[in-house]
């Protein structure tokens, strides 16, 4: 099938558009800017489960008791079909296993304390929430930092 | 449980991951990548994004459609939420020139740990190569190095709801 990449921008536009709209046509609140985010969802998930399965009583939001949010396994479901259908898939070794572990061990802790993967934190900001808007400067002065990093390492390492 | 909305908060994610992959669309990787190689592209796409929703829900607002107020947090109430009666927080209806009120209002410990974990999540995701979507995407191309982030993603459910909420909860 020949490629069909879509412009980033238009993924903005439709992205943007499908998440307002769902809300307002769904009803998908309390709480608002809840329909997509990837932390949120998958805690929201995986203590559904745990509570239906030990009886246990840990947190899930107001929205999760009336929906199953399986947003997280459905992205990587719609993402796996695109790279099927444009033959994108091919297995690429691990080159850090640790560092990428414990990345998402802690990315998920955060995203559970400031209420929102990077998605969700955008599109809070979208809303008008002062509070995302903080945390998107935040993410912005982490890029800033980590990059300065980066280059420092590549500096260090091709040097000599 | 409902069952059609389950389903529709799945198609959003299928159509939602069909589009990131193939527009390779990521939240942190447009800023470095404009940061390092002054590619514009991804940082427009986050920005259109943001436009969009902004533009959207300045609409609804004034149509009176969607529900007038900020993002609530789950169960758990930030304090100024309850003593500014939710509007307080809107940057739109903040007053944030003229007086020390609109400004007193927010700063609260909230505020701080907001931006220290967006700080985290920006530092993070810059050295493992994405942000959370895009590392959805990936192990969905064959990458294992996203595999285990996303064990490390699941795994970490547990053990914050085992061990650590009771700490952080005090934070708020």
């Amino acid at each position: 099938m020949r490629r069909w990449y879509l412009k980033p921008w238009l993924f903005g536009i439709i992205a943007g558009g499908m998440f307002v709209f769902a809300e307002v046509i769904f009803n998908l609140y309390p709480p608002t800017a809840y329909t997509f985010c990837l932390t949120c969802h998958t805690r929201d998930f995986v203590n559904t489960i745990v509570n239906l399965l030990f009886n246990t009583n840990y947190q899930i939001t107001f929205l999760a008791r009336r929906v199953l949010m399986t947003t997280s396994l459905c992205v990587m479901v719609g993402a796996f079909i695109a790279a099927r259908v444009f033959n994108e898939f091919r297995f690429k070794k691990s080159t850090n296993p640790i560092l990428s572990f414990l990345t998402g061990f802690i990315i998920m802790f955060t995203g559970i304390v400031i209420f929102g993967c990077p998605t969700r934190i955008v599109i809070r900001s979208g809303y008008g929430d002062v509070y995302g808007i903080v945390a998107l400067i935040g993410i912005f002065i982490g890029i800033l930092n980590g990059t300065t990093i980066l280059k420092l390492i590549s500096r260090v390492k091709y040097s000599d | 449980m409902k069952v059609y909305l389950s389903i529709v908060i799945g198609l959003i994610g299928i159509i939602v991951g069909f589009l990131a992959q193939r527009s390779r669309m990521c939240f942190v990787a447009g800023f470095r990548d404009y940061l390092l190689v002054r590619d514009r592209e991804l940082l427009l796409g986050l920005f259109t994004f943001l436009v969009t929703i902004w533009m959207l829900t300045s609409i609804m607002y004034s149509m009176n459609i969607l529900k007038k107020g900020i993002p609530e947090y789950g169960d758990i109430v930030v304090r100024s939420q309850v003593e500014m009666e939710i509007s307080g927080m809107n940057i739109r209806h903040l007053k944030l020139f003229g007086g020390l009120s609109g400004v007193s209002s927010i700063m609260n410990k909230f505020l701080i740990i907001s931006l220290g974990g967006g700080w985290l999540m920006g530092i993070l995701s810059t050295f493992v190569g994405g942000c959370v979507l895009r590392q959805h995407v990936l192990i969905a191309q064959g990458n294992i190095d996203s595999l285990y982030y996303i064990i490390g993603f699941y795994c970490a459910v547990f053990v914050y709801y085992n061990f650590l909420s009771r700490f952080v909860v005090n934070l708020y």
